[in-house]
């Protein structure tokens, strides 16, 4: 158990180091030096040439650079927006709440409505699954800007409003539905069928029979032994998704002007403001790292077989 | 009155355009307490036969026929006698019990979930389960209760089922090759606790297999099964010693023996065919050595003899008889 | 077994007796024909959109970029199908233009990632070790770096523009198309029809590009069929967010990101049309790249 979360933990801290490596290398990467690179658009005056230098240790060997700036990022100084002139650790935080409401909203509507989809489509051959089919492959083909442009227009002749800031978090939910609804369709999708071809897998198993043979009511099968085994699938597919589901809501996030770490993201890569990419882009991996890792940990409560042990070695 | 009385049974699956039959008026009798064979080759129809006595049919497929079961036909029941027929009077062992018990929940809770269902409280379900598990052999029942499947042998696995399938008290056992995924040296346990407690609860058993030889040795009573029907019956012991019919001497003469002065066993000729691609005639005709013209156009019926009944047009005139 | 007597007589002639599975061919092609009336309509649909990538100039009414304030907006009429854009540019005619970059950069992609993917995952295949274990890291990292974000990354680096989400989406699909191709060519290769060939004297170089590949190709055609359409939304999801395919160059993604500002005037089609564009092409993508899957389950039963 302790050598099983070790070695995920281990890979976790592997993975996050190798991002960085490479978020914080990219600076290096861009053509001219890193200088004119981080004040690109903007005069570089000898107190902001001397004030970077210092700021990234650029007249250091490489490496020593990158310790540098990962014990920063470690105590939370990405260092300075430029765009903004504020410190990028305050910038994020102020953006981060309302992101993290439309996500989660995102979230519980693509776990309601793809498992329930998924489970009927699974459960009832015929127009209910067809229906399903038919629904969730055009969801997935629908990238999240199309959906969200489309949910706008259908506002728009709805009359509804749109996204327009509201207040407190009551105010919030209420003006980031649309949003949400957009961000969870093609996801949604996806996790309707995963979840569809893990019940009929289930339902094909003789131990599923076994339970009729026994005289289980069908409900109780179907709750006690399709649904529940058919959970392991489902769970990992929504723990992968969580990268993408991040990046897909800068698109929302633009076309309903929602004021979050995705809009930053887009403005600060438009306005070439490389320690808000840097700081976002290791947001992101290290979530999707975090859930995944809470994901493993799950999966042997889901199914006993695979146990703790056997899979610490990974 | 017999426990369980299959009268007449076809089934046939709808595949596409043209319907597929899979058995063909198939009649056999359990008697309280009586150990019954099912033996045939797989595809023969066996596992169908059995699964349909509670009410498990394949999806789709139409039935005609009776199947009663102390007198009541299941094929008629609803949902509601139909679950109480499973959860009682009937139960079944499976082939695999890797396949047949859910890997992802406890063996308590695979032991109580009828109990349960059925009413019965929380604790008394767990304590009866603990004593199924002592009448089956399993060391340490209450600690076992507590374990998954994955932690069991096969052989140790398919003694849970047994349990599991005694906690509804049933008159009717159902054991679908219950041997057959097991190792050999566990196969001998698992049937000396089929036996045991059949013989114990008085139990009625139909005990499907593919083995005659082991069907021979427990059995009272065996049915032979080929391509959808019944193609002989008598008792295990004239069966084994005298087959009237050419399919089941082709499968006394399959099995290798040990005895010193043995013929080396002969395998029966071709594939066994399935009722669905069954020409005219007798089915087994293309693969008998003593077939003749009207036994590829005629279809014999199952005719009674002294002790038995058998489906063959030759079967009078002594052609097994050397 | 097989392979015994034939390795005592080296020689060419008895592979036609060992070798049983090819798929190959017009008869293969053929069976692809019979996946039913949603496969031929999907088809049919990115045939089309080929064309009009490739006679945009001869199909398109009107010139893309030609600009007209006089008519911004303008609703359907006979001259202009899906109106005009806010610029008073006609929209079809940018929406047959769009397909041009929108299928070259995703063809891109997908033709470099398969041929790079391929090549790891047969050497993966057949030698294992640290090419095999460099795949599997990848792919860990991968899912934790979607293309997408390595994209934004590159942009952020670079510049805007095709070239660098292009080849940041190409270096992230290799590894899929590394470890999908491996599993596949793993699979392939126990069967025994290699083994017989190995036995007989020829090279793994030699078997894997006359007989593995060859019976591979239509697993591999399949996945790169939905990889396309994948590579399709996110290139247009990076040209709508300005990263991309840069104005006034007609592009699904730029349109939908031009159009937006319309929908505030009720003017939806310039920005849905696009949007229509990408979905359907994407589900053709999918439609086409599932029969294709369906047809080499089918054929292995």
């Amino acid at each position: 158990m302790i050598r099983f979360i070790g070695g995920r933990v281990l890979g976790l801290v592997l993975v996050l180091l190798a991002t960085s490596f490479v978020v914080f290398g990219a600076v290096h990467l861009a053509p001219g030096d890193p200088v004119s690179f981080l004040m690109r658009g903007r005069p570089i005056t000898p107190e902001a040439r001397a004030a970077l230098t210092e700021q990234y240790r650029l007249d250091e060997p490489l490496l020593a650079q990158y310790f540098h700036w990962l014990g920063g990022v470690l105590t939370g100084d990405f260092g300075r927006s430029v765009q903004f002139r504020q410190h990028v650790g305050t910038l994020v935080a102020e953006k981060l709440p309302v992101t993290a409401i439309l996500v989660g909203y995102a979230a519980l509507l693509i776990c309601a409505a793809g498992i329930g989809l998924g489970i009927l489509a699974g459960l009832k051959p015929g127009f209910a699954d067809r229906a399903v089919l038919v629904g969730t492959g055009i969801g997935t083909a629908t990238p999240a800007f199309a959906s969200a442009i489309a949910l706008t227009a259908l506002a728009r002749t709805a009359g509804w409003p749109t996204y327009g800031g509201g207040e407190g978090f009551g105010g919030h939910l209420k003006h980031l539905t649309l949003p949400a609804i957009a961000l969870a369709l093609a996801f949604g999708g996806l996790v309707a069928r995963v979840t569809r071809a893990a019940v009929r897998d289930e339902l094909g198993r003789e131990h599923v029979e076994a339970a009729r043979s026994r005289g289980i009511a069908g409900a109780a099968v179907v709750r006690r032994h399709v649904l529940r085994n058919a959970l392991g699938p489902v769970v990992t597919v929504i723990g992968t998704m969580v990268a993408g589901l991040l990046v897909s809501t800068t698109m929302v996030e633009i076309v309903f002007s929602v004021d979050g770490i995705g809009s930053l993201l887009i403005k600060s890569v438009t306005n070439k403001d490389f320690p808000v990419v840097q700081a976002l882009t290791l947001l992101i991996v290290a979530t999707f790292v975090v859930v995944n890792l809470v994901v493993d940990l799950l999966q042997p409560l889901i199914d006993p077989r695979l146990s703790l042990t056997g899979r610490g070695a990974r | 009155m017999a426990l369980l009385d299959i009268d007449g049974l076809s089934v046939v699956l709808p595949s596409g355009a043209a319907a597929r039959p899979i058995l063909d008026g198939v009649s056999l009798t359990v008697e309280t307490g009586e150990v019954v064979g099912l033996v045939g080759e797989s595809g023969s129809g066996k596992s169908v036969a059995c699964r349909t006595v509670l009410g498990l049919r394949p999806a789709g497929a139409r039935t005609s026929g009776e199947v009663r079961v102390s007198g009541r036909d299941v094929l008629a029941m609803n949902r509601g006698a139909l679950k109480a027929l499973r959860s009682g009077e009937v139960a079944m062992v499976f082939q695999d019990p890797r396949a047949s018990v859910n890997p992802v929940r406890r063996i308590g809770d695979f032991l109580t979930e009828g109990l349960r269902a059925a009413g019965v409280p929380r604790d008394r379900a767990l304590e009866r389960a603990g004593e199924l598990l002592a009448e089956v052999g399993i060391r340490d029942p209450r600690g076992a209760l507590r374990r998954y499947p994955h932690e069991f042998s096969g052989g140790m696995l398919q003694r849970v089922v047994i349990a599991a399938a005694l906690a509804g008290g049933p008159a009717l056992l159902l054991a679908d090759e219950p041997t057959t995924a097991l190792d050999v040296t566990t196969q001998a346990e698992v049937i000396g606790i089929l036996r045991r407690t059949q013989a114990q609860h008085g139990t009625g058993m139909l005990f499907v297999t593919h083995d005659l030889e082991l069907a021979a040795a427990i059995c009272d009573r065996i049915y032979v099964m080929y391509a959808g029907r019944v193609v002989e019956t008598r008792g295990a012991r004239e069966l084994f010693d005298a087959p009237r019919h050419p399919y089941t001497a082709g499968l006394l003469a399959a099995a290798p023996s040990l005895e010193p002065d043995a013929t080396p066993p002969r395998p029966i000729p071709g594939r066994p065919v399935s009722l669905a691609e069954n020409p005219p005639g007798c089915a087994f005709a293309v693969r008998c050595g003593y077939a003749t013209d009207r036994c590829r156009t005629e279809t014999p019926r199952l005719a009674a003899d002294d002790g038995g009944a058998v489906a063959c047009l030759r079967a009078d005139e002594g052609i097994l008889t050397c | 077994m097989t392979a015994a007597p034939a390795s005592r007589v080296p020689s060419a002639a008895p592979a036609a007796k060992v070798a049983a599975p090819p798929r190959r061919g017009t008869a293969w092609m053929r069976g692809l024909a019979a996946q039913g009336p949603l496969f031929t309509a999907a088809v049919a649909t990115l045939v089309l959109l080929a064309l009009c990538a490739v006679f945009a100039p001869f199909v398109a009414p009107h010139d893309p970029e030609t600009i007209d304030l006089g008519n911004s907006l303008a609703g359907s009429d006979a001259d202009h199908w899906l109106g005009t854009d806010q610029s008073g540019r006609d929209v079809l005619s940018r929406l047959i233009h769009g397909a041009r970059t929108g299928l070259l950069g995703p063809l891109l992609v997908v033709a470099v990632s398969t041929v790079l993917g391929t090549a790891l995952g047969l050497v993966a295949a057949w030698r294992g070790g640290w090419v095999d274990s460099l795949l599997s890291r990848t792919m860990d990292a991968l899912f934790a770096f979607p293309a997408m974000l390595l994209a934004i990354l590159c942009v952020a680096v670079f510049e805007a523009g095709l070239t660098a989400p292009v080849i940041a989406m190409t270096v992230a699909y290799t590894p899929y198309v590394g470890r999908y191709v491996r599993s596949v060519a793993v699979q392939e290769k126990a069967r025994p029809y290699i083994e017989s060939y190995r036995v007989q004297g020829w090279s793994a170089w030699s078997v894997t590009t006359r007989h593995l590949l060859p019976n591979i190709t239509p697993n591999i055609v399949a996945q790169s069929t939905v990889s396309f359409g994948y590579a399709l939304m996110e290139l247009a999801g990076l040209s709508f967010l300005g990263f991309g395919v840069q104005p006034p160059t007609a592009d699904w993604g730029t349109m939908v990101n031009e159009g937006q500002g319309a929908i505030l005037k009720d003017a939806f089609m310039p920005a849905l049309a696009p949007c229509a564009a990408i979905v359907v092409a994407v589900v053709a993508f999918g439609i086409v790249g599932e029969g294709i899957s369906d047809r080499i389950a089918k054929r292995e039963r």
